[in-house]
């Protein structure tokens, strides 16, 4: 079996960053939004 | 209840669902790495699978609901149509993202190039420019009904691009067939990868609708500001 | 019906004999065609890569380039001359604007890629006599593709302070099918291969101008109603 385990991992980290990072942008525009 | 309490109330409830599918996608991060057997000819990599994918669903599914979306506002004129067509776009470009992200990577491994011009990847790619464009072309227009209709104008164009993309790809391929050494997507998978699979889609496709509800909110939001402004001057 | 038509060849023969006056687009359409055919002929290595491999593709970017660059015309003329008010003061046809301009586009591409074309045989040795009305053909097929969808996002683009640079982002995911596609037949033509084996191309290209040069005339309206 081929040892590609670091794709796999680099994969995943930047799904995470790019899902929390977008969802983190939302929920601040959105509060500096209500805030006012 | 205020349009603007609506609209806040909107964007809670989008908080919500948005919460429920980050707690199914890291359920599926668990299940994937974890609990998912490795495919042996494969490798670890083949794992990508389940990020890429759903990935792919959630922006293509986005960018159809932006482009029906921009057939309707043309027919009823309802500027919230708009909006939600392009909180959907705006979902779509990040969901494109991480496709455009993770193909590649899956890629160099799988098939030994990080590229390939195949129709799914090659159709992102040009769809994901072109929402960014839609995106930017938002971004320099002011008045809001200029803006609500060249959107539709792109969103409708996008819609009717799709398929001949595609077409286009698979002429390319048929004619010249590239040599694949693996064939990652296996039309029969064995149950653990097929139920890791669909908790992915089902998981992606809750985030769609979270980050969709709370974009939108955040458009009306602005919107109603922006009129209250107005009118106060 | 009579009417649309004779709007539209006005509009048309208006902004063809614009041009016709400064000639300035014209003559860097022309320079660029030299330009990119001559640095993708010295571009490749001469005795791996035949110059009949590369010159269907020299040929095609070649053609976009002038089809960027005679859509990006059309709209320095509007901005300069604020023409398109005017015409919405008259009772013309809504529907006549967009072919009048799509007309006068066709013909500022058409006649830098008319002149490309035999550049493109001196400097690439390519006989194309033998394929030529198939091969005019092609490149009409394909050129109407991008000027009916190009007329339609520059009388968008124009609307914005970016003209130039919303125009290629906007335009560029259109341009893939009927430019691999235009690519794909020429290589083919010229390799000798039969019309009738290349069918499959000639369809998507015929489907993608329907689709497009319709769906562009009638969202045209959409874009300049007030």
């Amino acid at each position: 079996m081929p040892s590609n385990a670091g794709f796999m991992i680099a994969a995943y980290v930047i799904v995470a960053i790019v899902v929390l990072g977008y969802a983190l942008s939302l929920a601040l525009r959105i509060r500096r939004e209500t805030k006012r | 209840m205020t349009q603007r309490d609506r609209a806040a109330g909107i964007a809670r409830w989008g908080g919500v669902v948005t919460g429920l599918g980050l707690l199914g996608l890291a359920w599926v991060y668990v299940r994937a790495l974890v609990y998912t057997p490795v495919e042996a000819t494969q490798g670890a990599a083949q794992k990508i699978f389940y990020v890429h994918v759903p990935a792919a669903w959630a922006a293509l599914l986005a960018v159809s609901v932006t482009g029906i979306l921009s057939i309707f506002y043309l027919w009823l004129k309802d500027r919230r149509i708009d909006l939600a067509a392009a909180a959907s776009a705006e979902v779509g470009v990040a969901f494109g993202l991480v496709m455009l992200t993770t193909g590649p990577i899956w890629g160099k491994p799988i098939w030994g190039t990080w590229w390939t011009w195949d129709a799914r990847l090659t159709s992102t790619l040009f769809l994901f420019l072109l929402f960014v464009g839609y995106l930017v072309l938002r971004g320099v227009l002011t008045d809001p009904g200029i803006r609500a209709r060249f959107s539709s104008v792109i969103g409708i164009l996008g819609l009717i691009l799709v398929p001949f993309i595609h077409l286009t790809v698979y002429l390319f391929r048929t004619l010249h067939p590239a040599p694949i050494v693996l064939k990652p997507s296996a039309p029969s998978l064995p149950n653990a990868m097929l139920v890791t699979l669909l908790t992915s889609v089902a998981a992606f496709s809750v985030l769609y609708l979270g980050f969709l509800m709370q974009r939108y909110a955040l458009a009306l939001l602005r919107e109603l500001r922006e009129e209250a402004l107005a009118s106060a001057q | 019906m009579r009417a649309l038509l004779r709007a539209a060849w006005h509009i048309a023969v208006k902004d063809v004999a614009i041009e016709w006056r400064t000639k300035t687009a014209f003559a860097s359409g022309l320079v660029f065609a030299v330009l990119v055919l001559a640095v993708l002929f010295f571009s490749r290595d001469p005795t791996a890569v035949a110059s009949s491999d590369i010159a269907p593709g020299a040929l095609w970017v070649t053609f976009t380039f002038a089809a960027m660059l005679g859509l990006n015309r059309a709209f320095l003329l509007e901005r300069e001359l604020h023409g398109l008010d005017g015409i919405l003061l008259t009772p013309v046809p809504r529907a006549a604007i967009f072919w009048g301009k799509f007309g006068a586009n066709l013909v500022f591409v058409g006649a830098i890629e008319a002149i490309s074309l035999p550049l493109f045989v001196v400097f690439y040795d390519v006989p194309i006599w033998m394929r030529f009305g198939e091969l005019v053909l092609v490149i009409a097929m394909a050129t109407v593709a991008f000027v009916a969808v190009g007329t339609l996002l520059s009388a968008m683009a124009v609307r914005t302070r970016y003209a130039e640079l919303m125009l290629p982002l906007l335009l560029l995911p259109f341009l893939v099918p009927p430019l691999v596609g235009g690519v794909q037949l020429t290589a083919r033509l010229l390799e000798g291969r039969p019309l009738s084996d290349l069918s499959g191309w000639l369809k998507l290209i015929a489907a993608f101008d329907l689709a497009f040069v319709s769906l562009s005339a009638l969202l045209f309206q959409v874009v300049i109603e007030e």
